[in-house]
């Protein structure tokens, strides 16, 4: 599912989870905190070609995830940049209304493309880190940094379930659109209230029998994985330094040309 | 008549960028907060988790099978936000869960539960963000199940009827979610009128259709599992 998906055919997949995270997460705060056009662009292409070059993740797969986040991006950009502005404003692309003029001045364009980018570079750092390392490597990762353990615990089972009542609830989606059950607006939310209600009876029911299975093989109130072995990921360190430094050049850089 | 075409155009052109939006719209995306407020909001939601994670321990406790369930129940709130809904002017969005979640489980347990899936939502499928995880915690796991939670237990003391009282719950609930959400990007970016506009606008048939929602599946669970419903009230 998701990026999960990925994450297991990735050439990175056997590398040691926290030094792939640690990459990640520096490339993602300074990207985050520098800010601007420049620092985020370098930070998308830097992190988008490790990925895909070092990774293995197919171009087209990481072009797919890069849209995902661009909905909210555009809406929330379009509504930051369009603003009410007196008459005399000089403004790049407006409509008049009632005397005021609705639109984009330069400052609020470059601070829509300045968020855009921001936020793309964050997105890419991110997708290096999701689609190299599956689910179960990084809450592994997580339960050594002193989160407490029943939460931890939580997500790991609830990232196996979810796949069981993932298949559960396509199947039931299945036979009632085979029904024709999604015609209509009040059909439509008939069936997705029986597919749901229905989901949710047959979790409670599977969560009694995972718990006798459970039980019965010497169940006591925790379960417990061994960590496996892992690559040792030293690259990674050098690839961190290289996204920092080219973040801080390009922010000088930036900052120096205005 | 020339102009008054053009704006005609503009809004139109603008109406249909926005429409299919509103899909994911309910997420603040990733690297969207500076980094201070991401914290901000971060540190905020963590008394209510602590609340909730405490509560849960001590459920546990006393019943060790209570925790299989919490994460039947987790798993159960991931599938359901990634349902599409029908919405009434027949584009499709994604329900929040809010509403159910809060009148079956209780605020705390739900903001456990929903802090989770908003980690998996994030790393599995790129909605919302690590970096913005705290701001939609705080409007989708917190603010909104609190919400909805105190409205259905304030109606129905009223002695309003449990289907109203659902629908309530879960209507207000998910506005809520929207208005706070609102919020927290117009305290960054200035505006939070501007952002509320659009969010009202697109969101506010969405919260119906939730509402909508979840009473037929509340319905359903009365109907048909009356004793399921009974142990949660003890869960």
């Amino acid at each position: 599912m998701g990026t999960d998906r990925y994450a297991y055919s990735s050439r990175l997949r056997r590398m040691n989870p926290a030094a792939k995270a640690i990459l990640s997460l520096l490339a993602l705060t300074l990207c985050l905190i520098l800010g601007g056009i420049a620092p985020g662009v370098y930070t998308l292409i830097f992190m988008g070609c490790l990925t895909v070059l070092w990774g293995k993740i197919p171009f087209r797969v990481f072009l797919r995830f890069l849209l995902v986040p661009l909905t909210f991006l555009i809406l929330g950009c379009l509504t930051i940049g369009i603003g009410l502005h007196p008459a005399d404003t000089p403004v790049v692309a407006a409509i008049p209304v009632g005397g005021k003029l609705l639109g984009f001045t330069q400052g609020s364009i470059l601070q829509m493309l300045s968020i855009c980018s921001k936020s793309m570079g964050v997105v890419g750092a991110v997708y290096f880190l999701t689609l190299t390392t599956p689910m179960t490597d990084l809450t592994q990762g997580l339960t050594r940094l002193h989160i407490p353990g029943l939460l931890m615990e939580l997500m790991e089972l609830i990232y196996r379930f979810i796949f069981v009542l993932w298949e559960t609830a396509g199947q039931i989606r299945t036979a009632q659109e085979s029904r024709l059950g999604y015609r209509g607006f009040a059909r439509s939310l008939r069936s997705l209230g029986m597919l749901a209600s229905m989901v949710f009876l047959r979790a409670w029911k599977k969560a009694d029998r995972v718990y006798c299975a459970l039980e019965s093989r010497g169940y006591t109130g925790t379960l417990k994985t061994l960590p496996e072995g892992y690559e040792k990921g030293n690259l990674c360190f050098l690839f961190a330094a290289l996204v920092l430094a080219g973040q801080v050049f390009c922010y000088l850089w930036e900052v120096g040309i205005q | 008549m020339k102009r008054w075409l053009k704006n005609a155009y503009f809004l139109l052109a603008l109406g249909s960028i926005l429409l299919p939006l509103r899909a994911s719209a309910m997420h603040i995306g990733e690297g969207f907060l500076p980094a201070g407020w991401s914290i901000a909001w971060g540190v905020v939601c963590l008394p209510f988790l602590i609340y909730g994670l405490v509560g849960m321990k001590k459920r546990i406790a006393a019943t060790p099978k209570v925790k299989i369930l919490l994460a039947m129940c987790g798993a159960f709130a991931f599938v359901l936000s990634a349902l599409k809904i029908p919405s009434v002017t027949g584009s499709c969005s994604h329900p929040t869960g809010v509403g159910l979640g809060a009148v079956l489980f209780g605020p705390g347990i739900t903001s456990v539960l929903g802090f989770i899936v908003l980690v998996f939502q994030a790393l599995l499928l790129a909605h919302g963000g690590i970096t913005t995880l705290g701001a939609n915690t705080f409007s989708m796991a917190v603010a909104g199940p609190v919400a909805a939670w105190l409205v259905f237990k304030g109606l129905k003391k009223l002695k309003v009827s449990t289907p109203i009282c659902v629908f309530a719950a879960a209507c207000l609930g998910d506005l809520l979610t929207y208005v706070v959400t609102s919020i927290q990007l117009g305290v960054v970016y200035g505006g939070f009128g501007k952002f509320l506009g659009v969010f009202a606008l697109t969101q506010i048939p969405l919260a119906i259709a939730e509402g909508l929602l979840t009473v037929v599946i509340f319905n359903i669970l009365e109907k048909y599992s009356p004793q399921e419903l009974r142990e949660l009230s003890v869960l």
